[in-house]
């Protein structure tokens, strides 16, 4: 910009398509698009929403449950194979064939007739199968026609657990908690943002709007809050318990306490900063002759901070709002890191890397890999709002 | 400016003793108190020895009052015992509190001395391939989890390559007195803690560096300093960094909460033994009286710096004036 300024030479159909109108949502949209890590950011955060939305969905799909424990299996490697114990495995037999004796029977029958399988007894054979390695049993069935082996074998299916990323110290799948990690995780970013937002808007708002006394306590609330060394009183907060608060003892024993918790605790010391960017815009507002147009027309106060204020301001915030969630993001991740935010066995991403930590150094995939999402969700905020700053700013209109 | 200061000064004190209020108030609500704690470990506790005990410690009354009991003791001197360490607090909090200063001292001076050259830099080169870098390096700084980036560090260079210590504040056994030693010695348990906790720093301070120092090359004094045909370096630093500092000190002094958050993070993964460690866990152990002086302690020290810089600025920016 300023430090290249140099001429350039350019056709009359290229001037002609600089001066040509262009309305504002679309000269914020182009130059939106010009901010390629901001683009990339966009398609980062749209694909964690997904992920986050279709959460159960892909445990449908992949037959992996988040909250599943299996004390044998605890640290397995990337992309391992788990086996359920023989003793599930006949206990499942036992359910197929009591609950579909005919169709047990006549598969007994073929695999023995067949000679696939050599029991002591005839009425082993089907335990005498699966009591065998999941893929050779899988072998075995798939040579037997008819409706039931494909029904043996859809259970059989379900003896061996496919872990991409391994299991944590409870020995539950990595990847469908990383999966039920981003839901909890951006929605109480998602959540914080949005509401801290707001409680901004109106504070600012009014503190902004009315000036004198009301402005002055609003102010040095919010200057106060912003000092403050805000871990350790969100530490001092996250450790109340419950009960001791009258009129909250109806949240203790839900299993989402925590996490209303943590989003009122993030959201108390998150909104500051809206505040100060409204009132800031509320107060340029104050003075331009549109307001007064609207007070002489007799408009009263709600009408002239909600109608005519707010629409001036929501571009200021939208910026924020981006940045905030990434903030709430790390914020949620450090106060569950510390034991403190979002509790067992709802996965987030910050609790699963203070779970992590045991035994970091014989499982480093579990510490690296929640932390490489936290980073790539909020990188990706923090360029989006970057980048739709640039977009809306009137000052960096480049046409 | 004095009266400012005076001003300034009683504001904070009020600050304080409000919050130390509200915290006081809300450590009551937390999960167990002494007497609770007592009656776990003593089986053979009856409920008119607890009634009893309830009574001595003024666990009975309500919370102003105890807060006002807490605040004579205090007033008188007497900061309570640690029941955690079992020593008293006022010994406890020196050598903690010195350790956090050198941590916070050796982070801030880090982040400055790397984010304010290449922010300058990549302000004076804007869209060049060296300022896109820098720009995604300070997003990366803002965007990383500090406690996630020290175990990173702590896999690489104290399991994987075994360079440094992974936590702790010196080696035990290793003597005081000998000075180059020791003071080796804690440089290299510094090392890894100050690297973690000033990323964030570094992030924040090169983005404010950037724009400020753009903003200000972009003035018409800029223009006139380079017509009047001073040197290169004179406009830099004379004419745009002057300009660029006002901004940068605002940073500077908001960080110093954040630096203190950060601590307390950074501290506890490394279990470096500092004021941060210190009201995490004294808070999660239920040490009352330690959490609430480490608590007013560390609220202070940020608010004191707070007000140091707003002094700061009326050094750097002559149009300010304290009324």
């Amino acid at each position: 910009m300023s430090t290249n300024e140099k001429t350039k030479v350019i056709t009359a159909e290229q001037r002609a398509e600089m001066e040509r109108f262009q309305p504002m949502w679309k000269i914020v949209l182009t130059q939106f698009f010009e901010h390629r890590m901001a683009v990339i950011g966009l398609a980062v955060i749209s694909f964690f929403i997904f992920v986050a939305l279709m959460a159960p969905v892909i445990a449908s799909i992949t037959g992996l449950d988040s909250e599943r424990q299996n004390a044998l299996n605890r640290y397995k490697p990337v992309n391992s194979y788990v086996t359920v114990s023989t003793d599930e495995r006949e206990a499942k037999v036992t359910e197929f064939i009591r609950d579909h004796a005919e169709e047990a029977n006549s598969l007994q029958a073929e695999l023995i007739a067949k000679g696939l399988v050599q029991p002591p007894r005839p009425e082993d054979a089907l335990f005498d199968l699966v009591g065998k390695d999941p893929q050779e049993t899988l072998k075995i069935l798939s040579q037997v026609n008819g409706e039931p082996a494909l029904h043996l074998t859809k259970i059989v299916n379900n003896f061996e657990s496919h872990h991409w990323l391994g299991t944590d110290e409870l020995g539950r799948d990595v990847f469908i908690r990383l999966v039920y990690g981003t839901r909890v995780s951006m929605g109480v970013g998602i959540l914080v943002a949005l509401a801290s937002s707001l409680i901004g808007l109106l504070i600012g708002a009014v503190a902004g709007y009315y000036g004198g006394f009301i402005d002055t306590l609003l102010m040095r609330l919010t200057d106060s809050l912003l000092s403050l060394p805000i871990l350790p009183i969100q530490i001092v907060i996250a450790a109340i318990d419950l009960n001791k608060v009258p009129g909250l003892g109806f949240l203790v024993g839900d299993e989402n306490q925590s996490i209303y918790k943590l989003v009122f605790i993030l959201v108390l010391f998150s909104w500051m900063t809206v505040a100060l960017l409204v009132r800031g815009s509320i107060l340029s507002l104050r003075e331009r002759e549109f307001i007064l147009a609207a007070k002489t027309l007799g408009a009263n106060d709600s009408t002239i901070i909600f109608r005519h204020m707010f629409p001036n301001v929501v571009a200021p915030m939208l910026v924020s709002v981006t940045l905030g969630v990434g903030e709430s993001i790390l914020w949620e991740a450090a106060l569950s890191f510390l034991g403190l935010g979002i509790q067992q066995p709802t996965p987030s991403w910050g609790n699963m890397l203070f779970n992590a930590q045991d035994l970091m150094t014989e499982a480093p995939f579990l510490a690296i890999l929640p932390g490489i999402l936290i980073f790539a969700t909020t990188i990706s905020f923090n360029y989006l709002g970057d980048g739709l700053q640039d977009a809306i700013d009137p000052k960096a209109i480049r046409r | 400016m004095t009266t400012y200061i005076i001003r300034r000064l009683i504001q904070t004190v009020v600050v304080i003793v409000l919050l130390s209020y509200v915290c006081f108030s809300l450590m009551t609500l937390m999960p167990g108190d002494p007497v609770e704690l007592m009656i776990q470990s003593n089986p053979k506790i009856t409920s008119e020895d607890v009634a009893r005990l309830r009574t001595l410690y003024g666990l009975d009354q309500p919370s102003y009052v105890r807060y006002f009991n807490w605040v004579k003791t205090i007033a008188a001197g007497d900061l309570g015992y640690s029941r955690t360490y079992r020593i008293p607090v006022s010994e406890l909090m020196g050598p903690k509190l010195l350790n956090t200063f050198y941590l916070s001292l050796a982070s801030l001076l880090l982040s400055i001395l790397i984010s304010v050259p290449l922010g300058i830099y990549s302000a004076l080169h804007p869209g060049s391939k060296a300022d896109n870098a820098v720009n995604f390096f300070a997003f990366a700084g803002i965007s990383v989890p500090s406690f996630w980036l020290a175990i990173m560090l702590i896999l690489t260079f104290s399991v994987y390559y075994k360079i440094f210590p992974a936590g702790g504040t010196f080696t035990i056994g290793i003597d005081e007195n000998q000075s180059w030693d020791y003071f080796w010695d804690r440089s290299k348990y510094l090392v890894l803690p100050t690297v973690s906790l000033s990323y964030q720093s570094i992030g924040r301070f090169l983005r404010f560096t950037r724009s400020a120092m753009l903003e200000a090359m972009r003035n018409d004094y800029i223009r006139t300093a380079k017509a009047k045909g001073l040197s290169y370096t004179r406009v830099i630093w004379g004419h745009g960094f002057r300009n660029a500092l006002i901004p940068l000190i605002t940073i500077l002094a908001l960080s110093f909460s954040s630096l203190f958050s950060g601590a307390v993070i950074t501290e506890t993964v490394f279990a470096y033994q500092g004021v941060g460690k210190l009201v995490y866990d004294s808070i999660i152990g239920n040490d009352f009286n330690v959490a609430m002086v480490s608590f007013i302690i560390s609220v202070a020290m940020v608010l004191l710096f707070n007000l140091i810089a707003d002094i700061l600025y009326g050094v750097v920016d002559p149009r300010i004036s304290y009324k």
